[in-house]
């Protein structure tokens, strides 16, 4: 009786378990398959292509919109990213237009009349101070910073949906600074830190700095940011804490800078990233370096112009804001430990994505918390039918 | 209701006490009166000796925790990660996986008490240098190196202290003794937690950079109390010896008799009161060990802040134990003091990880429950085994529970180094509920075996009541030979119970504490 009701107990948890794992799963994949068919291609001047430009399209085709990424390797890195509500939109390049400076209107997408929302991130300066009193306070002691736009960039070295471009900063023999762009087509999540959740409308860039000498003892570096967006420029920076961090362990909050309409809390688009930096190229969680971030301030338009050539080429007044991300707090080993510094972001239109938990850890929770309580039951269960046995065969029987 | 048998005992001691105040008249001559500080029976030099009796303990508590008040600096100095620091803990554990059984036959056939805890206390001192100098001349193997030898003392050492105490406190008296000893040791725990970091900003100012050299010196300078608990032990011995040639009272022992071959012989209630002090304990160590930085990071609080309620267990534990002991002795009923203790810790766990609240309020929750559990745990161990084998039982449970410790610790650095905070809560959550489970278990078949465990206190004393009578009526024929047999068996059950129950810092009213002899008589309660 005792093993029957066990066997019974055990068949009923696995079947239990069985039951919620498959509903989380289903839960949590079925809700957002949403794909986008991409085509990457690289566009040169077809008159005389001077060597060395790459023009990067990414071009993420959905069933009745496009999202157009461009990347172009001169100047300040910049990436632009154009949303347009029909799937057949196009890239048109004016060339002499394009390479001249000075004048706007050399990049557009046709249909005009079907863009919906377009943003652009530009790396406009690397600044460096010495942190001498290791307060990662920075003050005044900043060194003469590295414009990127001076910085000399090899091409654009295209595998799969990830391009690759490193620049030298000027006077340097050695010492790179690289950015990596990855287009995705669906949701899914990086597999290298900070793993970051993207979806069909975003694109992940990651910039890292290798090798680059430090002009102090005690350098510390700060990257300078600039952003622009279609109607409404990006205002604000918004904190999520979440408790989950099993995806970039000890980090709790994710940082966006969005842009959104006046009063309202949509949000059209953003950049979005962790306050992590990492010290090696394959790091542990040791390697973890936190970094902040100041307001997000108006800057003037044609200086940034002026430093980026798809801003010049495809924004005729561009509103822009900008801010740094310094890398480093106090107490943490500086740039020349590891000569090395690595940092994530994410870039799309609409809203940002949100992390859940993995089936992993609801599963366990679920298990864990729910045997005691189906224990609890088959046991109360189990004593009183015990009792009850005992109570009939223990009692006499009335003699009349 | 005073149990026979340790009234028969208590007046046996007097006995011997109103002897030896005899011998001592005569010992000592005539007119020469010692001063009341010198002299061993008067409370005054039990006092003094109880002062270094209670700080023997204090060096070996500062410096176990001393990893996890210096977390980050330790990993930053050494450049290790989180599973590889953990090791620290882990080689604390180790010997004591083998000692716990030990222990008692070193203090009592090998050393003696008084070698023993010197030895004991050397151990201690000597690991605790040798961790130091590794840290200052950056091998990580001998700070390994150190804190196992800093193990095989430690552990020991409680138990000599407990010794001690019962060597030298009675009746009533013990309660108090014991209730200062574990006072100390968490006061220890305590005082590490909150100054070391303040002492490793010291010594990196006048070493002139912070590193693994500030980290040794900071080390070195912790090693300062084991020196002080060292002078202690070495007080103690002497005062041991003195106190002996003059009252003519013989070293003091363990008592302990282990016998592994009784191991088959446990009951089944005793092998899930063992899975519950392993899932439990496992629960509570590791994460004040990695509790620092993870309150830093998720409630963004500042590193004083968080050592600060890490402690907090720590603090709470030594006033929380005895009003705790007190209640659970009262009202009995232990089962279900565990299972509200087990419950009471899983929700302070679901609180940290799934909710920003206030850590303050979970911490102290575990604190409390934490104290809880030890009332009502280890005492259940003395209700299911007969007392000759009470020895082996405890030196099982506490070999059981190091080598939990020894090897969970290692799987929670290495979780928190590949999956982060989150799923290392989630798997003490899951370390918790296998106690639940157990307890779970425990209760039903308890209550089907008869419910000796759940009795309310006041059950017990009935029974006792009814056994007694009838045990006295038996006894009194055979007491002369009782009493002879008295002296060569080992240490009575009241002492023996009480030593372990100090180490963790349950409490046990004098009065209460008779359960163990009716169980001596089982038939009679069955």
């Amino acid at each position: 009786m005792a093993a029957a009701a066990k066997g019974r107990g055990v068949g009923v948890r696995v079947f239990l378990v069985v039951f919620v794992f498959i509903s989380c799963q289903s839960l949590i994949d079925g809700r957002n398959t949403y794909k986008r068919k991409l085509t990457v291609q690289l566009i040169h001047n077809p008159t005389s292509p001077p060597f060395g430009s790459d023009l990067l399209h990414v071009r993420a085709e959905g069933v009745n919109d496009t999202l157009h990424y461009l990347f172009y390797n001169q100047g300040a890195p910049t990436l632009l990213l154009v949303h347009t509500d029909s799937s057949s939109s196009t890239v048109k390049v004016n060339w002499t237009q394009f390479l001249d400076r000075n004048t706007s209107g050399g990049l557009t997408v046709e249909p005009q009349s079907s863009i919906l929302y377009s943003s652009a991130v530009v790396f406009s300066r690397l600044w460096e101070y010495d942190d001498v009193n290791d307060t990662a306070e920075a003050s005044d002691d900043f060194f003469p910073p590295y414009e990127l736009q001076d910085f000399s960039w090899a091409n654009v070295s295209l595998s799969g949906l990830t391009a690759l471009v490193c620049g030298t900063a000027p006077n340097t023999m050695n010492g790179s600074l690289c950015l990596k762009l990855s287009a995705f087509d669906s949701e899914g999540r990086d597999e290298s830190w900070p793993r970051l959740l993207h979806s069909a409308n975003s694109s992940q860039l990651e910039v890292w700095l290798n090798g680059l000498l430090p002009r102090g003892n005690h350098s510390r570096f700060m990257l300078e940011l600039q952003a622009v967006s279609g109607a409404y420029p990006l205002s604000r920076v918004d904190v999520r804490q979440s408790i989950d961090d099993e995806y970039t362990p000890s980090i709790f909050k994710i940082f966006q800078w969005v842009s959104s309409m006046n009063g309202s809390s949509d949000v059209l688009g953003f950049v979005q990233w962790k306050p992590v930096a990492y010290r090696k190229s394959h790091p542990v969680l040791e390697d973890a370096t936190p970094c902040r971030h100041s307001d997000p301030r108006p800057q003037r338009g044609e200086e940034t112009a002026a430093s980026s050539v798809l801003i010049r080429a495809f924004y005729s007044d561009p509103e822009i804001m900008g801010l740094n991300v310094s890398f480093g707090l106090a107490g943490e080993p500086f740039y020349n430990s590891t000569m090395f510094l690595s940092w994530t972001m994410l870039v799309g239109v609409g809203s940002p994505p949100v992390d859940s938990f993995s089936p992993l850890v609801l599963t366990i929770m679920v298990v864990c918390l729910g045997t005691p309580l189906i224990l609890l039951l088959l046991g109360g269960v189990f004593v009183f039918l015990y009792k009850k046995r005992k109570a009939s065969t223990l009692g006499y029987e009335p003699v009349n | 209701m005073a149990d026979f048998g340790e009234r028969r005992n208590l007046l046996g001691d007097e006995d011997e006490d109103e002897d030896s105040f005899a011998d001592r008249q005569a010992a000592r001559g005539p007119g020469r009166l010692m001063a009341a500080i010198c002299d061993p029976s008067r409370l005054l030099h039990r006092v003094v000796v109880l002062f270094f009796m209670c700080f023997l303990g204090f060096g070996s508590y500062f410096c176990y925790d001393n990893p996890a008040a210096l977390q980050s600096q330790v990993i930053q100095d050494l450049n290790l990660n989180t599973e590889t620091f953990m090791q620290l803990y882990a080689w604390y554990s180790w010997p004591n996986v083998v000692l716990c059984f030990f222990g008692g036959f070193l203090l009592d056939r090998v050393f003696g008490i008084r070698m023993g805890t010197i030895i004991f206390s050397l151990f201690v001192c000597v690991g605790q240098v040798i961790f130091a100098a590794g840290a200052l001349v950056n091998r990580f193997w001998l700070m390994e190196a150190g804190r196992f030898v800093f193990g095989i003392g430690g552990e020991s050492l409680a138990v000599a202290q407990n010794t001690y105490a019962v060597n030298w406190f009675k009746g009533k008296e013990l309660n108090l003794v014991f209730g200062l000893q574990l006072s100390m040791a968490r006061l220890g725990s305590t005082v590490n937690m909150n100054i070391m970091g303040w002492v490793y900003n010291q010594v990196a100012l006048a070493v002139g950079s912070s590193g693994h050299t500030a980290l040794g010196g900071s080390l070195m300078i912790a090693a300062a109390t084991c020196v002080f608990s060292l002078i202690c032990a070495l007080v103690l011995a002497f005062l041991d010896k003195r106190a002996e040639k003059i009252l003519n009272k013989e070293q003091g022992k363990t008592g302990e008799v282990i016998k592994l071959t009784d191991v088959k012989d446990f009951p089944s209630t005793l092998w899930l009161i063992f899975i519950i002090c392993v899932g439990y304990y496992v629960a509570i160590f590791p994460f004040i060990g990695l509790g620092q930085i993870f309150f830093i990071e998720k409630f963004n609080f500042s590193p004083t802040q968080a050592r600060a309620v890490n402690s907090i267990v720590y603090i709470i534990s030594a006033p929380a134990s005895p009003v705790l002991g007190f209640l659970v002795d009262k009202t009995g009923r232990n089962v279900v003091w565990v299972m509200i203790a087990v419950i009471a810790t899983l929700a302070a766990h679901i609180m940290l990880a799934f909710t920003f609240w206030n850590p303050w309020i979970a911490m102290s929750l575990l604190g409390v429950s934490y104290s809880l559990l030890a009332c009502a745990l280890w005492p259940m161990v003395a209700f299911v085994v007969p007392e000759h084998q009470l020895g082996t039982a405890y030196g099982f449970m506490q070999s059981i529970q190091n080598l939990g410790l020894a090897v969970i610790s290692i799987t929670a650095g290495a979780i928190l180094d590949s999956r982060g905070y989150l799923v290392l809560e989630v798997f003490f959550c899951a370390c918790i509920c296998i106690a639940l489970m157990s307890v779970v278990m425990l209760y039903f078949v308890d209550y089907i075996k008869g419910g000796d465990l759940n009795r309310s206190a006041a059950a017990r004393a009935k029974l006792l009541k009814e056994s007694t009578t009838d045990a006295e009526v038996r006894r009194k024929p055979s007491q002369v030979v009782q009493s002879e047999r008295a002296r060569l068996a080992p240490m009575s059950a009241f002492g023996l119970r009480n030593r372990y129950l100090s180490r963790l810092g349950a409490q046990l009213p004098y009065h209460c504490s008779t359960h163990l002899s009716s169980l001596a008589h089982r038939s009679v309660l069955k």
